[in-house]
């Protein structure tokens, strides 16, 4: 009996001890709920565009700050900073601070999502190789690389010399050499070279894959604004008489309009960062923050839409040069006034008696009351509460950025020419004419390079920092010194950021 | 004549009998909770006769009338009380400090004190119900030496623990130890009744935890809950308090009147602006017309007392064969938050013991906690920080909002709203917590007394029911929610526990032995489901579903779930030769399907020499014990997320015309992780001196993390990834000494007295110079030699007083004004980099690690009252002040009074603080000393008062034994930090919640 109990219990021990060895290739499980980018089956050829949409959606899910920081600077535009984000205010008076976030978010928003558009160029030629279409691989590698220089082009205008990723693989940066601004721009260049065959040839709100995606034309247009950088004015005229000659673009009728719902996908734009409410009155909602230009206090024309921060200020100057052209449309489309500002206007004798339609009433019925922290507000980033979807009330909900549009491109063309480049298409005259008559100015001949900058900054103030980076590169300083301003040559870029010296040696010493 | 004779022999024979009279003498032993103390010896003073008392602690004794009577029992202290005319001497013993034999569990077995080689502190039952608090790890603060407990305020939030430093990079949940509950893994313990718990082992030393393999890096926490006991009659006992928790150390803030010189003073036309803005809408104070007629004290408005109590009953009992302990607990806990904001446990427990045969021990054990908890916004202690004091709660002319008319900043002309409630009183964060812990064993013994198998299954079950509201308000178009969201989240927890563990332990001669091996099966897996609902119809809860919503956002919709398996083989080894020579050795392989590597082995060595029983220490007086203890382990941990060890791909959305699409982005950074390695050297010291009346323990450590995983910030990206790249030192000193005495029969007492010391180093980062953590602004930086994030940046010298001491300054920055700081220039004259402010004269500004921690405790017994003290304290600690440094994203807003009072404004009246305006700058807004203040504290952490009623008769009534106590938890705390608190886990003062006072009332009865 005493042995039989002796063995069961030995072969208890025995049987309990086996049954957790048998678990043993439970160790080979793998992870839960993850898509592991080796299981991904690239034989599937309908899902090569994935990737590419994944790069589209993180270009359009831009950092709220990437616009502010790019655009402050120029003399169109003012930071309407007091009392708040002192250093983004410094900035806009030229006094950097390497240490501010906003420069070191800025910087790695760009550069993320130029990784990405690596990291989709990467995975698309995965596909190819697993016998995907390989004329829609090319296209969507073109389309990731056009993304990429827009977003380099932002980057180097902004600070000059930076590093040129060439992989997905972030820490190839730490080995990799600065570009100057110009090699910067070389490349940008080259690679729409690379990207333009692939493209399709049509308005991007023609596509029907991605509507409102990259086309050739935004790629020459990319172009075009890297050869401006260069100075290389025939390599522009040559790119923007491309895009002029395809018929594809005509300038929207209504400036007012095409910063507005109306101007989503416009004919007049070849790239934009989309956003949408879906049509919904709540849930989801793809948007960038509005709210940073808008006014701080208005009285909407639909109550409980709300207002803005008021960190985007048009500058004086601006307005002035405006009412000094008789401006009217442009300028009512650009500036949105406040009964301060408009009193502060007034107190030049010369402006004492202003246009009738100057109000703190926009033409869409909404009143921006003073605020404290600017005298007006930026108009072209600006959504009029009757054109939000009924149910959303945060500023400018539903409304597209627009990154590249038509009116540039004739201006570029008409720059290039006065600078002594030849073109097709359009004469310099036909295209400032073009888009002075959409502004209800009369045509002018024999136009002069002055007479494009002049256009320009009437034009796209507001927009990118168009202006700013045209004064750096045509080294007209003293525009810049303006409103108790002193610019001077070695302002012309940001520091880079103190974090990422901290990471990437190669950037110390070159501040 | 023989009358007088028998007369005399008989007062002869009466007068010897009084002399030799044997009375009997009876009575009951216990301890002081009560418990009848088995095996303790009674002596007659001076003579052989003697007896020892039975299972329940009852004795009778013949002895004569004029001796003393000597009550002597391992780990308690002596007593001796003469017998005179007494018939029944019952007694309560005093336990000396932790007694050598006493017996204590480690992992998968139980040990003799005396065998230990390691450092193991162990708490008892009595020390844990001393602190009013849900919490049971929230009573070790400041008694166990190298244990930092950073208390957290919040209702049902656990306490964060850390076990001698910290060895693995902070902020991803991985610094807890592991706890282990009668056998089952946990992350923590806030399920578990205080007073269910019978010893908390805190296993510090590597060669402790060891047996724990890859999850013991973090230390080991072994919990004990309260069994019955076989042969004891059954007691049933009510324990419990109320009391109130009232907001300590209120950091006090800029009043209207110091906030509008600041705003004056700041340069700033605009803030100057809202002042006027703010007079005008509130009107002008009488006092001082420049000063708007409104003075929020916003802590004051945002804080509430709150109540909390605490009832538990227990029956535990047992017979012959089979023991058990039954008990319920309720305890709810007011958050002083003034919002729904609250937490309520409601516990079940059932632990039974059956002796089956001789030969087969069966038990099961499971605790039922269910738990409702409403946890706090936490977003309201910001705003009520920065909300501006001159604004009011409510503003009745604010006649478009809805629900209530709350004040609106931005009628002032503000950026931000400000009022925080519409945060208090719009949003209700309710969370359900269901735990079970079912945990069944059987245990044969296969040779008895020295073979014996025991295989144990534990399941730890664990459901959340996650609710949180969002409701609508408007109070202005800029402040408010024109939604109502509800997201509901749900998940559970299931953790499996196979243990099978054969142990053999035999005495041969002057060699004993135990030897232990066993192999454990882990399976845990884990699944959540959350949704969103927007547009629900929010007035009735009972509409608070998601089939309610009108809108269902895809995007809102998530599901996870995690699934891992491991399988461990183990080993120890435990010799004593002749209580004089100890060795003790385990081994551990583990298995985990985490990484790709699969196995890991850990092992440990110790040894013991107990000098005092050598014939050379003989003769010392006063020595009673002394052993020397050395040992070596290596641990793992296997908290490192296993996630970057693949490239992913992740799914993402966006429009096209109008029309959501979704895509991909892979992600290329990766790296493949394995488990932090840690290995730990421990060399102590145990000793008992004087009668056993004081014990000493000292110990000192070496504890390297090697392969420590450190996020690794990818240039010029937002993202980091995780590698194995840092070699981290916590090294340190602890001391704990504890003195016992017994002054008479009434009055005894004990002091005791625990210090530690902590160095945390980096000591490798595989050819990095540093590692950057924390945030751009406030950078922490990880630097061989420093400690583990450390805070760098400028060190401040001063506050440029006049323009000449800026002219002479070469390091000043142009456009530097009288009232902004200088920094100290690191570089002499004539080195690269003088006369200027750059990044190369960044430091170490300080740690977040306290050096040096320190506990103190008395206790006082006397006739029926019993009284305690605990105080404890840490230093050489910095916190970062986040909560002044948010100006740098948003001026204007308010300010704690210190820095207000004591700004720069004018020559010689700061050296410390920056003026108004230079507050603003860019340049005064740097990383540094200014924002990094000092966090030592010192606190009395508890004193309790209580009366022991024993023996006591209303009329021809006993009344039960009852103990009435009064407790004051926490009620002072010293710092110097300008902020509420100066426990902040994580050295980054954001937004933490206060840790409130505790005053209670309680009542213990047993029947």
């Amino acid at each position: 009996m005493k042995r039989i109990n002796y063995i069961v219990k030995i072969t208890f021990a025995v049987v309990a001890l086996l049954a957790v060895t048998a678990c043993h290739d439970l160790l080979d499980e793998p992870a839960e709920n993850r898509a592991f980018t080796e299981e991904t089956d690239y034989s599937n050829s309908g899902n090569m565009i994935l990737p590419l949409i994944g790069a589209y959606a993180e270009f359009y899910s831009r950092g709220w700050e990437d616009f502010p920081l790019i655009a402050v600077r120029g003399d169109d535009v003012n930071a309407g900073g007091q009392g708040d984000q002192q250093d983004y205010a410094e900035t806009d008076k030229f006094n950097y601070n390497k240490d501010y976030w906003m420069y070191n978010s800025v910087w790695q928003n760009l550069y993320l999502d130029i990784f990405f558009c690596h990291s989709a160029i990467e995975q698309v030629e995965l596909y190819r190789a697993a016998g995907g279409n390989s004329a829609k691989a090319d296209q969507y590698i073109a389309e990731a690389k056009t993304l990429r220089a827009f977003m380099l082009l932002n980057l180097s205008r902004a600070w000059g010399s930076i590093l040129i990723p060439s992989g997905s693989d972030p820490s190839v940066l730490l080995v990799t050499q600065l570009s100057t601004k110009d090699e910067v721009m070389k490349h940008i260049s080259d690679q729409m070279d690379e990207a333009i065959p692939f493209l399709p040839d049509m308005n991007p709100n023609q596509r029907t894959d991605i509507k409102g995606g990259v086309t050739k034309h935004t790629a020459l247009a990319i172009k075009a604004m890297a050869n401006l950088e260069l100075k290389n004015y025939a390599a522009v005229a040559q790119a923007t008489s491309q895009i002029i000659s395809s018929g594809k673009f005509t300038l929207e009728p209504n400036f007012y309009e095409l910063f507005k719902i109306k101007g989503k996908l416009n004919s007049e734009n070849l790239l934009e960062l989309q956003y949408s409410d879906l049509g919904q009155g709540s849930g989801t909602n793809f948007s960038y923050l509005y709210a940073f230009f808008g006014s701080e206090n208005w009285t909407p024309k639909v109550t409980g839409a709300g207002s803005g921060w008021g960190f985007f200020e048009p500058s004086m100057k601006y307005i002035k040069f405006m009412l000094d052209r008789g401006e009217t449309v442009r300028l009512e489309t650009s500036v949105l006034f406040t009964n301060r500002g408009i009193t502060e206007i007034k107190k030049d004798a010369k402006y004492a008696s202003l246009p009738a339609w100057v109000s703190n009433t926009t033409r869409s019925g909404d009143r921006i009351n003073d605020y404290a922290r600017a005298m007006f507000a930026s108009g072209k980033h600006y959504l009029p509460s009757d054109q939000l979807t009924p149910g959303r009330t945060d500023y400018g909900t539903n409304k597209n950025l627009t990154c590249i549009r038509y009116a540039e491109v004739l201006l570029m063309h008409a720059e290039a020419l006065t600078q002594g480049a030849s073109g097709t298409g359009m004469t310099a005259d036909q295209a400032v004419n073009a888009v002075r008559n959409r502004a209800g100015l009369q045509a002018l001949t024999g136009v002069t390079n002055a007479q494009v900058m002049d256009e320009k900054f009437a034009e796209l103030a507001m927009e990118w920092g168009i202006r700013y980076y045209d004064m750096i590169r045509l080294g007209k300083y003293n525009e810049l010194s303006y409103d108790g301003r002193t610019f001077s040559e070695n302002k012309s870029f940001l520091p880079y950021p103190q974090t990422q010296i901290d990471l990437l040696p190669v950037l110390k010493g070159n501040n | 004549m023989r009358k007088l004779i028998l007369l005399f022999f008989l007062s002869l024979l009466v007068t010897t009998l009084t002399a030799q009279e044997k009375v009997g003498i009876s009575g009951k032993v216990i301890d002081n909770t009560g418990l009848g103390l088995p095996g303790v010896s009674i002596l007659e003073k001076g003579t052989v006769n003697g007896t020892v008392t039975d299972v329940n602690g009852n004795y009778s004794l013949q002895v004569s009338r004029q001796s003393t009577l000597v009550f002597s029992f391992i780990g308690f202290l002596t007593q001796e009380i003469p017998v005179g005319s007494k018939t029944t001497i019952d007694i309560e013993m005093a336990e000396s400090i932790v007694g050598l034999d006493e017996v204590i569990v480690v992992g998968y077995g139980k040990m003799v004190v005396k065998d230990l080689t390691s450092s193991i502190s162990t708490i008892k039952a009595e020390e844990l119900v001393k602190s009013p608090s849900g919490q049971a790890m929230q009573a070790l603060q400041g008694k166990v030496a190298g244990l930092q407990v950073v208390s957290s305020g919040a209702p049902g939030d656990a306490p964060t623990i850390r076990v001698r430093g910290i060895g693995s990079y902070p902020g991803r949940d991985n610094e807890a130890p592991l706890y282990v509950v009668d056998g089952m893994f946990y992350d923590n313990i806030d399920f578990l009744n205080t007073a269910d718990i019978s010893s908390i082992s805190v296993l510090k030393d590597a060669s402790a935890a060891a047996i724990y393999g890859v999850r013991a890096a973090n230390g080991v926490v072994l919990i004990e809950t309260k069994s019955g006991g076989y042969e004891q009659k059954a007691e049933i006992s009510y324990d419990g308090y109320f009391g109130t928790q009232v907001a300590q150390n209120v950091l006090k803030m800029a009043n209207a009147e110091q906030f509008t010189t600041m705003a004056n003073e700041s340069g700033s036309a605009a803030d100057a602006g809202f002042i006027l803005n703010s007079m005008q809408k509130y009107g002008r104070s009488r006092i001082n017309p420049n000063v708007p007629d409104v003075n929020t004290d916003w802590y004051n408005e945002i804080l509430r007392p709150a109540a909390i109590h605490n009832h538990s009953v227990n029956i535990t009992g047992g017979s012959k064969q089979a023991s058990y302990a039954i008990g319920t607990n309720y305890f709810a806990q007011e958050g002083i938050l003034d919002m729904k904001n609250e937490y309520q446990r409601f516990n079940l427990r059932s632990k039974i013991d059956y002796k089956a045969t001789d030969w087969l021990t069966v038990g099961g054990n499971v605790i039922f906690s269910n738990a409702l908890k409403y946890n706090d916004e936490a977003g309201a202690w910001n705003q009520a920080y920065f909300a501006v004091p001159i604004m009011p709660v409510y503003d009745e002319s604010n006649t478009k909002a809805w629900p209530e008319p709350w004040a609106n900043a931005q009628d002032l002309g503000y950026r931000g709203g400000q009022n925080p409630f519409p945060t208090l009183k719009y949003n209700e964060n309710q969370l359900k917590i269901k735990k079970l812990l079912a945990n069944f064993y059987a245990q044969f013994e296969i040779l008895p007394d020295k073979l014996s198998f025991k295989t144990t299954y534990s399941h730890a079950f664990t459901s959340l029911d996650e609710r949180n509201v969002n409701l609508p308000y408007y109070i202005g178009d800029g402040f408010q929610r024109p939604d109502a969201t509800l997201t509901k989240r749900m998940s559970n927890t299931s953790n499996q526990i196979w243990d099978n563990v054969l142990t053999y332990n035999d005495r041969l001669d002057n060699h004993s032995f135990t030897v232990m091996a066993g192999q454990s099966y882990r399976d845990e897996a884990y699944h959540g489901l959350s949704a969103q609902g927007i547009d629900f119809p929010y007035d009735q809860e009972q509409a608070w579903y998601i089939d309610q919503a009108g809108t269902v956002p895809p995007t809102g919709v998530l599901n996870d779930g995690l699934r891992q398996y491991g399988i461990s083989y183990f080993g120890r080894l435990s010799y004593n030769y002749n209580d004089r020579y100890l060795l003790y050795a385990t081994m551990r392989a583990d298995g985990s399907s985490k990484y790709q590597q699969k196995w890991g082995y850990f092992p440990t060595i110790g040894v013991g020499w107990v000098i005092s029983e050598e014939r050379f220490m003989e003769n010392i007086k006063g020595l009673d014990y002394l052993k020397l203890r050395a040992n070596w382990g290596q641990l793992g941990n296997d908290k490192i997320q296993a996630s970057d060890g693949a490239s992913t791909t992740t799914v993402v959305n966006t429009v096209f015309d109008g029309v959501m699409v979704a895509g991909t982005t892979t992600t290329s950074t990766y790296s493949s992780l394995k488990w932090e390695l840690t290995e730990e050297t421990n060399i102590g010291l145990t000793s008992r001196l004087f009668d056993n009346r004081l014990s000493a323990d000292i110990d000192y450590y070496i504890r390297d993390t090697k392969n420590a995983a450190i996020y690794v910030r990818i240039p010029s990206t937002t993202s980091s990834v995780l590698k194995n790249v840092g070699v981290i030192r916590n090294s340190g000193f602890e001391l704990t000494l504890n003195w016992a005495n017994e002054i008479s029969e009434d009055f005894s007492y004990n002091v005791g007295l625990n210090l530690s010391t902590l160095k945390n180093e980096v000591r490798d980062l595989y050819g990095q110079p540093y590692i950057d953590g924390g945030m751009a602004e406030f950078r922490q930086r990880s630097m061989v030699g420093e400690p583990l994030l450390a805070f760098f940046g400028y060190k401040v010298l001063g506050v440029y007083q006049n323009q000449s001491e800026i002219n002479s300054d070469p390091s000043a920055p142009a456009g530097a004004v009288p009232g902004d700081l200088k920094y100290q220039d690191q570089q002499e004259q004539g080195e690269p980099g003088y006369g200027v402010i750059n990044d190369d004269d960044r430091v170490v500004l300080g740690s977040y690690f306290p050096t040096f921690m320190y506990g103190f405790n008395i206790g006082i017994s006397w006739k029926d009252f019993d009284f305690s003290a605990n105080m404890s304290g840490q230093n050489g600690n910095s916190i970062l002040n986040r909560k002044r440094g948010e100006i740098i994203w948003t001026a204007g807003e308010n300010m704690d009074a210190d820095l207000a009072v004591n700004r720069w404004h004018g020559e010689g009246t700061s050296n410390k603080y920056p003026s108004s305006a230079g507050l603003r700058k860019g340049w005064n807004q740097k990383m540094s000393d200014y924002f990094v203040e000092d966090g030592s504290f010192f606190r009395i952490q508890n004193l309790q008062l209580a009366y022991n009623i024993r023996d006591k008769k209303i009329s021809a009534f006993n009344i039960p034994e009852s103990r009435i106590i009064l407790t004051a938890e926490r009620p002072l705390t010293l710092f110097k930090y300008n902020g509420f608190n100066p426990e902040v886990a994580n050295g980054i003062d954001t937004q933490t919640y206060p840790v409130p006072a505790v005053y209670t009332v309680g009542l213990s009865i047993k029947f």
